[in-house]
């Protein structure tokens, strides 16, 4: 039975999106001083308007909903999830008042792409545009990558005890540290230390590769921001490419991995447990599948005869699966060249990799391997009951921080969300063929959005339909909150309308 | 050896044969006078083995950095819609941008090239070299090994003038924001005050 919600209940929501969206405003600080910087002033005035948007919504809400409740399960998850649509519907303000966008919906597609460090975009002329606007786009993947809970969490939440529940709806369930806030802010040290190390390795090596000082900085800092996020933006339309460097991809190889593991597991390394790496559930299932996949793609495409050298074919395969995998969206490789060189096994490893995803409670997106892990350990202990003494008694164990015995619960967890994930690709792709794509391209194109990798085959385009973009901003949203919470706004939508009093 | 004399209907066969040969793609991309294939950076992602290996002219707008490697250099020209004019002098959208990369000799960039980015529009330069499917010398990437360099069209400085109208909107909505800010400090003040 849904209850309708009372006022009470309203105003502790709004009051917490309006802190949200607050902390929007704050971050888009960063973009101003640098568009400042540059004297890009027409840029400037963009996101003056924003940041008084933001602020006049943020304020304004927190004004009109007053109150001390704190935050119940049920709020919390509605403002993870609502928050993250205000945020988009206001960060793509600068985005549309740039000039580049087709529409305001391309410029939520863009933002939601970014939020959810998913990488797809539909800006134009991207090789013209301000230093201050690439500074937001890769500020907000970033951003997104934490979680723009977590940041509203380390800096606007005082302690409230509801907290947890906006950051579970965030897609995020470890806590490093008993408190929630603590948690955050761990996650927030983890990377800006890792910021500053892969900033500085990627400026020094564009430096190397003959960029000036300036253009290494930022590029440095932005492909840092694209890597550690899993999100794929890059300063240049050519993506990765531009850089023509073994070292530039190698670095970007390891911040990407990096990036896409658990924040428990760099919290684990952090504290001295060196071991976790190797025992984790999760990097051993990465580990697996991206070798299997890299191997696939890797004979396919030696069948095809697409690159002549073993270690060249080798450097091109593990990048782009790496990327998929982490749920990246790097390449080095141009988009349609899945199509026109890699052929069907290329784009189904590829695939494949991208709706696996990476490590839960990371940057990453796709189904996660935690989940694989489970399933896969599910699936050998049936095998082991099937071939056992009728009485005997078996039990699987996995290995996430500590040891923990399989349970038909955590496999029935684990399968949902699974099915969840396999539901929305399906749909997806379902929408890409019925508007006429191809189903190989509808495919890889769906997975990447719904699974937040950002790899593109050509479907995603500024003329693509636009239901197709709005579908696709629904897959990046839904895949990125991991369903729950976005099921939860849903139940609060209807209970507006259906409730009992 | 006697050449047939033609009859009037096989020169119209003729004619007519030709003119739908010419139409018929085959190599249906343009080529200038030296008969070098002039194709775009889309025919050659969506055709990357019709034209591995050949010798093209390659036209587009040197945009970010050229990036040097010893003698050589690594250059990008994108020949999108925004070769001539970017956004931000006032074109019209017209999609992604698009382009090669290239690998060509230092000396042949001679001096100073402007390069595109915010501020301004590269120079439009045209380019002739052998075009790599998948280059194994540079780690398969798709690209184009040049070896002469000419400047077309020379870039140029783009002012990107503040718009009046957003600077009204700007302010207006500074003190709205302002305005919500001072509320929300009131109504707290207001609450602490009576205890609430």
């Amino acid at each position: 039975m849904l209850l309708r919600p009372r006022r009470e209940d309203h105003l502790v929501i709004g009051k917490y999106t309006g802190k949200i969206v607050i902390g929007i405003g704050f971050l888009m600080v960063v973009p101003l001083l640098t568009s400042i910087a540059f004297g890009e002033w027409d840029t400037v005035v963009d996101f003056v308007i924003s940041i008084s948007l933001c602020m006049a919504f943020g304020y304004g809400t927190q004004a009109v909903c007053r109150t001390d409740r704190d935050l119940g399960w049920s709020h919390g998850l509605v403002v993870a999830s609502s928050s993250w649509l205000v945020a988009t519907a206001i960060g793509a303000m600068p985005h549309w008042l740039s000039g580049h966008m087709g529409s305001y919906l391309d410029a939520m597609f863009d933002v939601m792409s970014g939020y959810t460090t998913t990488g797809l975009y539909l800006m134009q002329d991207l090789d013209h545009i301000a230093h201050g606007l690439n500074m937001w786009r890769h500020l907000l993947t970033f951003a997104g990558g934490q979680g723009i809970v977590v940041i509203a969490l380390t800096f606007l939440f005082k302690g409230a005890a509801g907290a947890y529940t906006v950051y579970v709806g965030e897609g995020k369930d470890e806590r490093l540290l008993p408190n929630v806030v603590q948690t955050a802010r761990a996650i927030w040290l983890v990377s800006l230390v890792w910021l500053a190390i892969g900033a500085a390795a990627l400026a020094i090596a564009g430096l190397a590769l003959g960029q000036d000082p300036v253009r290494a900085v930022l590029h440095g800092l932005w492909v840092y921001m694209g890597a550690w996020s899993t999100g794929g933006f890059a300063p240049q339309s050519y993506n990765t490419l531009y850089y023509h460097s073994l070292a530039y991809e190698l670095i970007a190889i390891v911040v990407m991995i990096a990036g896409s593991f658990n924040f428990a597991l760099h919290w684990a390394v952090w504290t001295g447990n060196r071991r976790e790496i190797r025992r984790n559930v999760e990097t051993v299932s990465f580990a697996i599948t991206l070798t299997l996949l890299v191997l696939i793609a890797t004979f396919a495409l030696a069948k095809a005869g697409v690159y002549s050298d073993a270690m060249v074919l080798f450097r091109k395969v593990f990048y782009q699966l790496a990327s998929g995998h982490t749920t990246t969206g790097f390449s080095t490789i141009y988009s349609r060249a899945f199509v026109t060189q890699w052929g069907p096994i290329g784009m189904l490893a590829t695939t494949i990799a991208m709706a696996i995803g990476a490590s839960a409670c990371s940057t990453a997106g796709g189904i996660k391997g935690i989940r694989v892990g489970v399933i896969a350990k599910a699936f050998l202990q049936d095998i082991r009951k099937w071939v056992s003494p009728e009485h005997a008694l078996i039990t699987e164990r996995y290995h996430h921080i500590r040891d923990i015995t399989l349970s038909d619960g955590l496999v029935r967890s684990a399968m949902t969300i699974t099915i969840a994930y396999v539901l929305l690709y399906a749909l997806m792709t379902l929408a890409g063929v019925l508007y006429g794509y191809d189903f190989a391209d509808a495919v890889f194109e769906g997975v990447s959005a719904a699974s937040n990798t950002g790899l593109s085959c050509g479907v995603t385009s500024p003329s693509m339909p636009e239901g197709l973009k709005a579908l696709y901003i629904f897959a990046m949203w839904l895949g990125r909150l991991e369903f729950m919470s976005v099921f939860v706004l849903g139940g609060y939508a209807v209970s507006l309308v259906r409730g009992r009093r | 050896m006697t050449v047939p004399v033609s009859r009037p209907w096989s020169v119209g066969l003729a004619l007519t044969l030709g003119i739908l040969m010419a139409l018929v793609p085959g190599h249906a991309f343009a080529s200038d006078a030296t008969g070098d294939f002039e194709p775009s950076s889309s025919e050659l992602v969506e055709s990357p083995e019709e034209f591995d290996g050949d010798t093209i002219i390659f036209t587009g707008e040197v945009i970010g950095e050229m990036m040097t490697r010893g003698d050589m250099a690594w250059l990008h020209l994108n020949d999108d819609a925004y070769r001539d004019r970017n956004v931000e002098e006032g074109a019209p959208l017209g999609g992604y941008n698009s382009g090669m990369a290239v690998w060509i000799p230092l000396e042949s960039t001679k001096g100073e090239l402007t390069f595109g980015d915010h501020e301004h529009e590269g120079d439009v330069v045209r380019i002739s070299g052998t075009f790599n499917a998948a280059c194994p010398e540079h780690g398969g990437d798709m690209d184009i090994h040049a070896s002469s360099l000419e400047v077309v069209t020379p870039g140029h400085r783009v002012d990107d003038p503040v718009s009046p109208v957003k600077v009204v909107w700007a302010i207006v909505l500074s003190m709205i924001a302002l305005v919500a800010f001072l509320a929300d400090r009131l109504r707290a003040r207001v609450e602490d005050t009576m205890g609430v």
